[in-house]
């Protein structure tokens, strides 16, 4: 996997749909090969997508906390529900850290953007609610820097790497 | 499928409610190096208690992994009650034929025009995991109640009902109603139709229907033709719960002899214009099968797994009793009495004219087409044999002559005569079969009748 991703890896087009609060799932894989996977409750796009943060609940993602912590290797896949538009990042070195008072906005601000796309597909905002339940004190935050991202809106061409833009 | 399976500690069978394709399946895979993937599936299907087969359209990272690293991790959420379960799943095999193929074809074939995709999603084959595992994740109460779907009925209670009726059934077609009957008061299936398959010429034709314009009683499908022959060759449910009518797999009813032969013998498929769900459930006994029964509805969503495993469970016991009534021959002492006293006399009038080909054996009458195969030769011959006096038949009699060339198992009498008799009924209300008794009926002619053999 080439090192030293590109500074503007993903286009403004594709930040500002992975900002705009959509399914966020997350992926590692233990020494066995297993792979461990869990939706995230919640993502934070900072530093023009430099820099992200993913939010999981800790009582629903054991196996894959445990693999981030020892491998550090995380998948994250940002799909927009209304539209399909998908995005995957990869990284070798995501990190691990309690969540705290301070990424409550995030948390509201990612729920209400699921609340809006879930309405658009005809679930409603409920159910928004009720996927991504969480107490604070049972949340964990894993960021990182995306080093590869792919495209993967479905059909014949996902999987195309995205290359950065100028 | 392997049978010694230990049971999950969460059976798979608690899953299925999130295998309807509500909310999208996430599988995260691993290649051979530890990197991770994710990837949404377009369908996760249920195949038995130890294993489901996921949809392989294109040669991806997921499909490049699985074959590198066989273990995946499969994310589903129950769309009722918010619940996520992982299932911990190992790759077996691709089928690229037979029942889980051509049923998850017919499906993704529903799912893709229903997002607009038809032309993006093409099966390639059917990729088979061993559950390994199925985990329950913990759920932080939720902070307000989801929406509650609404009411079904109790499935195990309608299916005893309907078996209840079957069982009481002394003829095919009080078999076929009561099986429709079931469908349509218990519930609440307006659109249905039961086809039985002639061995000999591999197509199933319409025996009952309920909820068309007309009825379609003698239409035909051949086997492997759209939902409905696909169920049969396959011998395999096929559930399509999103569907319009452009698609391939929404209908095939055409019926088309050479053109040698007489033209105009369509009888119209009875379907609708528009169905958006539909199934087709194949009728089996004795390990063959011997027809399809048939579903369906102009909205989204209507028929669910529930409904699916009542349909094979009721078309079990229909599968086994349309065997069971074209054997049985011994004379019923359960007579109509009113058929009898319907006889009226034939009133004088212009003469009905029958024309019949000896090559496919179709009959017209008044030059309209009205039936051909052995239910034409049948009818030809009961018309010939009235000539010279006779109204009183057994089946018996029907199938040891061999000019009705009927196949020497599976010959279906039964079905063939209740076939000609609601093809009379709807087409040529002057000619009729009354049944007398098991094995036995009673044609009659209500005036005078003109017949001409045609030898093409």
């Amino acid at each position: 996997m080439p090192t030293a991703p590109a500074p503007t890896l993903l286009s403004a087009d594709h930040l500002a749909m992975m900002d705009g609060g959509v399914s966020v799932i997350v992926s590692s894989c233990g020494t066995d090969l297993a792979p461990s996977v869990m939706r995230a409750v919640g993502s934070h796009i900072g530093d023009g997508g430099r820099r992200i943060t993913v939010f999981v609940c800790r009582s629903q993602s054991t196996q894959l906390l445990r693999d981030v912590a020892r491998s550090a290797r995380l998948a994250a896949v940002f799909s927009q529900p209304s539209t399909h538009r998908t995005v995957q990042l990869k990284t070798r070195a995501a990190r691990l850290r309690e969540a705290t008072d301070a990424d409550v906005p995030a948390l509201q601000r990612y729920l209400r953007g699921m609340e809006i796309e879930l309405t658009r597909i005809g679930f409603g905002a409920v159910y928004a609610r009720a996927m991504l339940a969480h107490r604070l004190d049972d949340v964990v935050a894993i960021e990182f820097e995306p080093e590869l991202a792919f495209d993967q809106t479905p059909g014949p061409k996902a999987g195309q790497p995205i290359v950065g833009m100028p | 499928m392997t049978a010694a399976l230990p049971l999950p500690a969460v059976d798979l069978g608690e899953v299925r409610p999130c295998l309807e394709g509500a909310i999208p399946a996430i599988m995260a895979t691993c290649g051979a190096d530890g990197t991770p993937n994710v990837a949404y599936i377009s369908q996760v299907y249920y195949v038995d208690e130890g294993h489901v087969s996921l949809s392989f359209q294109f040669f991806n990272k997921t499909r490049q992994n699985l074959l590198a690293n066989p273990r995946s991790t499969l994310l589903v959420l129950n769309p009722l009650n918010a619940v996520f379960y992982r299932l911990h799943l190992r790759y077996l095999r691709t089928e690229s034929s037979g029942p889980v193929f051509e049923s998850m074809k017919a499906q993704l074939a529903g799912i893709a025009s229903h997002t607009g995709m038809a032309d993006v999603f093409r099966l390639l084959g059917s990729d088979i995991h061993e559950v390994i595992e199925v985990e329950r994740l913990p759920q932080e109460p939720l902070p307000e109640a989801l929406p509650q779907p609404p009411a079904r009925p109790n499935h195990l209670s309608v299916l005893r009902r309907g078996s209840a009726r079957l069982s009481a059934a002394r003829s095919l077609g009080a078999a076929l109603d009561v099986t429709l009957d079931t469908l349509a008061q218990d519930l609440a299936v307006r659109h249905a139709m039961v086809l039985i398959l002639d061995t000999t010429t591999q197509r199933l034709y319409t025996v009952a229907s309920r909820g068309y314009e007309t009825s379609g009683v003698g239409s035909e499908i051949a086997l492997g033709d759209g939902v409905i022959g696909v169920a049969a060759r396959e011998c395999t449910p096929v559930r399509i719960m999103h569907m319009t009518s452009a698609y391939l797999y929404s209908r095939a009813m055409r019926n088309s002899l050479g053109d040698a032969q007489p033209q105009n013998t369509d009888i119209p498929y009875p379907g609708l214009p528009e169905p958006h769900s539909q199934m087709a459930v194949p009728l089996q006994s004795a390990g063959r099968v011997v027809g399809v029964l048939f579903v369906e509805s102009p909205l989204d969503m209507q028929f669910s797994f529930e409904d699916e495993d009542l349909l094979v469970a009721l078309g079990g016991q229909l599968g086994a009793a349309i065997d069971l009534m074209h054997e049985a021959e011994a004379p019923c002492t359960e007579d109509e009495p009113e058929a009898a006293a319907a006889v009226v006399p034939a009133p004088a009038g212009p003469a009905l004219h029958v024309r019949h080909y000896r090559s496919n054996d179709s009959v017209f009458i008044n030059n309209a087409y009205l039936i051909k195969g052995v239910a034409g030769a049948i009818l030809w011959k009961l018309l010939r044999d009235g000539q010279q006096g006779r109204c009183e038949f057994t089946n018996r009699e029907l199938r040891l002559d061999s000019s009705l060339r009927l196949p020497d198992v599976a010959d279906n009498l039964e079905a063939r005569l209740l076939l000609l008799h609601r093809r009379l009924a709807e087409q040529c209300p002057q000619l009729r079969i009354q049944k007398t008794g098991r094995g036995c009926f009673r044609f009659e002619a209500n005036g005078p009748v003109e017949l001409e053999d045609v030898a093409a």
